[in-house]
């Protein structure tokens, strides 16, 4: 069930970023709403093809799902605001941690906030559900059974 | 990376012998480690894949090590320099990709190596489908890219060692190519891991150091953006000087692509204990996201001194990290910078020179029916090779090298990410499906690259070629695969499809 949504999502996303492209080939150059196509769909891939790897006979654990989840939320949300914030970046401009308030969404968004869950949430699902001793020894089993 | 004409050779080595002092420190590091490495190198195993494997530490340093190549240090710099925060979208998905690598392909790959003794990307690719056709075109795919990335790095690193040491770019650019040979000839991966350990650990300290720099030269961030918003309101918006769809396509093909980068990739086979991957993100994040500080940090703090009167504007945007660093830091921050500068090409090239030298030594014997009966010594003959041509090719192909350099991340990631990352996630995809992925990847990426450098082509906004050729092999790969459907389930080995439900 989350293998087929994860591909479908993942195709989705693909095509969306596809669209995108082919916009911009037209008479004229991209429109500006084109840039949504990749603000969704770059996020999309990456969180669907997280989702794939992620899977066990089509399953994730919940920590996992939503770690997952939030990650794309968090990079489609910042993106999304970006292109939706009105633009305040000249003199005397507000400024947010440094930043103007879009790019500091941005940046601090996409490029820090991931980084307080996404790992986290993969070595704490590691041991129970990515990488069991069992698995281990049945993968060895496999090689010694292969070899002989 | 391109070049360094801010720094007059001879007169940086007069004027901070600080700098040459620190250069040759690391190049006395990078000896000592490979003196040691090469009396533990005696198996193509050891050669290829670090033998009996390293630690999670060392994996996670090496693999940053090997991502983030000079261009981390110089031209991301100089293209923030140049185009603003857009150009930061090149490294945006750090925060994701290294969670996103472990878990797509992380765990399958260091599981086959358990299955099947596999060293070699292509190697994975050809045992998912049953495919020594699909192993060697992907090894074709890659040596294109690799005599390129090679070519260009031995370029960057002739011009700094011709910067620091006074040498002459083509003595540099041939001495920066013996160094690195010698120690990955005689030492393999084994070296080339260790060295990657020592050269991140020197890249990520100078970029700390510097970025301690950018905040209190600029008066903190925001002291940078201010003085940069007084003389430009695009130049910190959230794409900087670029369209929203330029900058977002890079995410795309940065995020995504970092699956096909086999240099990174290859070294999740040399972990030890494939348990210890439980922390690999966390620990590859951090190192990265510090490593990366350079990057962001240096280009917006020379701008905003620019907009302050307080620097001249650069004649070239590559300048960026030098002109911070000699102007700006003690001479020891710059020479640790320029060591890192060192560092980031070496530890690129060497990667780059083992996975050349196994696709030429393994993987595409395979695709031909054969297997060469002692790999260490072939191994180490077309290391050799390459390295002459990749040299030759930064010497003598004026701005071919560029060129060559420009399209590297693009085609590995157009080539390997559907039959890689998809194909050891999925079931359903079909061998004809992989073949048929590479094939676009690789001729699509060739051609419209070709075509847009000799101005035959031009690309619309918001479109890159490495974009295009990616979304397009991913399409073409599910495409075909669903096409030939009913051959799936026949093409999948057992063991393979173990390690895949794991």
């Amino acid at each position: 069930m989350i293998t087929r949504f994860a591909l479908a999502a993942f195709v989705t996303s693909c095509l969306a970023v596809a669209g995108a492209y082919a916009l911009a080939f037209l008479p004229g150059g991209a429109p500006v709403w084109s840039a949504w196509g990749v603000a969704v769909g770059g996020p999309g891939a990456l969180a669907a093809i997280m989702l794939l790897g992620a899977a066990r006979a089509g399953r994730v654990r919940l920590v996992v799902g939503a770690a997952i989840g939030l990650t794309f939320v968090v990079l489609a949300g910042a993106f999304a605001l970006a292109l939706l914030l009105p633009a305040a970046e000249g003199p005397g401009g507000p400024l947010w941690l440094g930043l103007p308030l879009r790019t500091a969404v941005v940046l601090y968004g996409v490029g820090i906030t991931p980084l307080f869950f996404l790992p986290v949430a993969y070595a704490v699902s590691f041991d129970a559900d990515t990488l069991t001793d069992a698995d281990l020894a049945r993968v060895r089993a496999a090689a010694v059974s292969r070899v002989a | 990376m391109s070049g360094w004409p801010l720094v007059a050779a001879a007169t940086v080595a007069q004027r901070h012998p600080a700098i040459i002092a620190v250069a040759v420190l690391y190049f006395v590091g990078v000896a000592v480690i490979a003196t040691w490495a090469t009396r533990r190198t005696h198996s193509a195993a050891d050669y290829f894949a670090a033998g009996k494997g390293v630690g999670i530490v060392t994996l996670a340093v090496a693999a940053m090590a090997s991502t983030l190549s000079g261009f981390a240090f110089i031209g991301g710099p100089g293209l923030v320099y140049s185009v603003g925060i857009g150009a930061v979208f090149i490294v945006l998905s750090a925060a994701v990709t290294n969670t996103m690598g472990a878990w797509v392909l992380a765990k399958r790959l260091r599981l086959l190596r358990e299955t099947r003794g596999l060293f070699t990307i292509p190697d994975a690719i050809g045992a998912r489908f049953s495919s020594p056709a699909a192993q060697g075109l992907a090894a074709v795919a890659m040596l294109v890219a690799i005599v390129g990335y090679m070519a260009t790095n031995f370029l960057a690193l002739g011009l700094v060692i011709d910067a620091l040491f006074n040498t002459g770019l083509a003595a540099g650019v041939w001495i920066a190519m013996l160094v690195t040979l010698s120690y990955t000839l005689t030492g393999g991966m084994l070296a080339g891991v260790y060295t990657d350990l020592f050269e991140g650990v020197v890249k990520t300290v100078a970029s700390v150091t510097v970025f301690w720099f950018v905040l209190r030269t600029g008066g903190g961030m925001t002291g940078i953006s201010r003085a940069i918003m007084a003389v430009d309101a695009r130049f910190l918006g959230p794409w900087g000087t670029m369209t929203a769809q330029s900058a977002l396509s890079l995410f795309f093909v940065f995020g995504l692509g970092s699956l096909g980068q086999p240099h990174v990739l290859h070294k999740f086979y040399m972990l030890r204990d494939p348990r210890r991957l439980k922390w690999y993100p966390l620990i590859m994040s951090v190192v990265m996201t510090m490593t990366l500080l350079l990057f962001v940090g240096v280009g917006l703090a020379v701008r905003a001194l620019v907009a302050q009167g307080r620097l001249a504007p650069l004649a070239r945007p590559d300048d960026a990290t030098a002109a911070f660093v000699l102007g700006f830091t003690p001479s020891v921050v710059a020479g640790l910078v320029f060591a890192g500068v060192i560092a980031a090409g070496m530890s690129t090239v060497n990667a780059f020179m083992n996975i050349g030298a196994a696709a030429l030594t393994h993987d595409l014997p395979i695709a031909f029916g054969r297997r060469v009966h002692d790999e260490l010594r072939w191994g180490r003959r077309w290391t050799l090779v390459l390295s002459v041509i990749a040299a030759a090719v930064a010497q003598w192909s004026g701005t071919l090298v560029a060129f060559l350099g420009i399209f590297g991340f693009g085609l590995f990631a157009a080539t390997l990410v559907p039959s890689l990352a998809i194909g050891l996630n999925w079931k359903g995809a079909t061998r004809e499906g992989a073949i048929a992925s590479i094939a676009t990847g690789l001729t699509l990426t060739l051609v419209i690259e070709t075509l847009v450098y000799a101005r035959v082509l031009s690309l619309p906004g918001g479109v890159s070629t490495s974009g295009l050729s990616l979304v397009l092999s991913v399409l073409v790969f599910f495409g075909v695969s669903w096409l030939t459907r009913a051959r799936a389930a026949g093409q999948l080995a057992a063991d393979v499809a173990m390690v895949m439900d794991v």
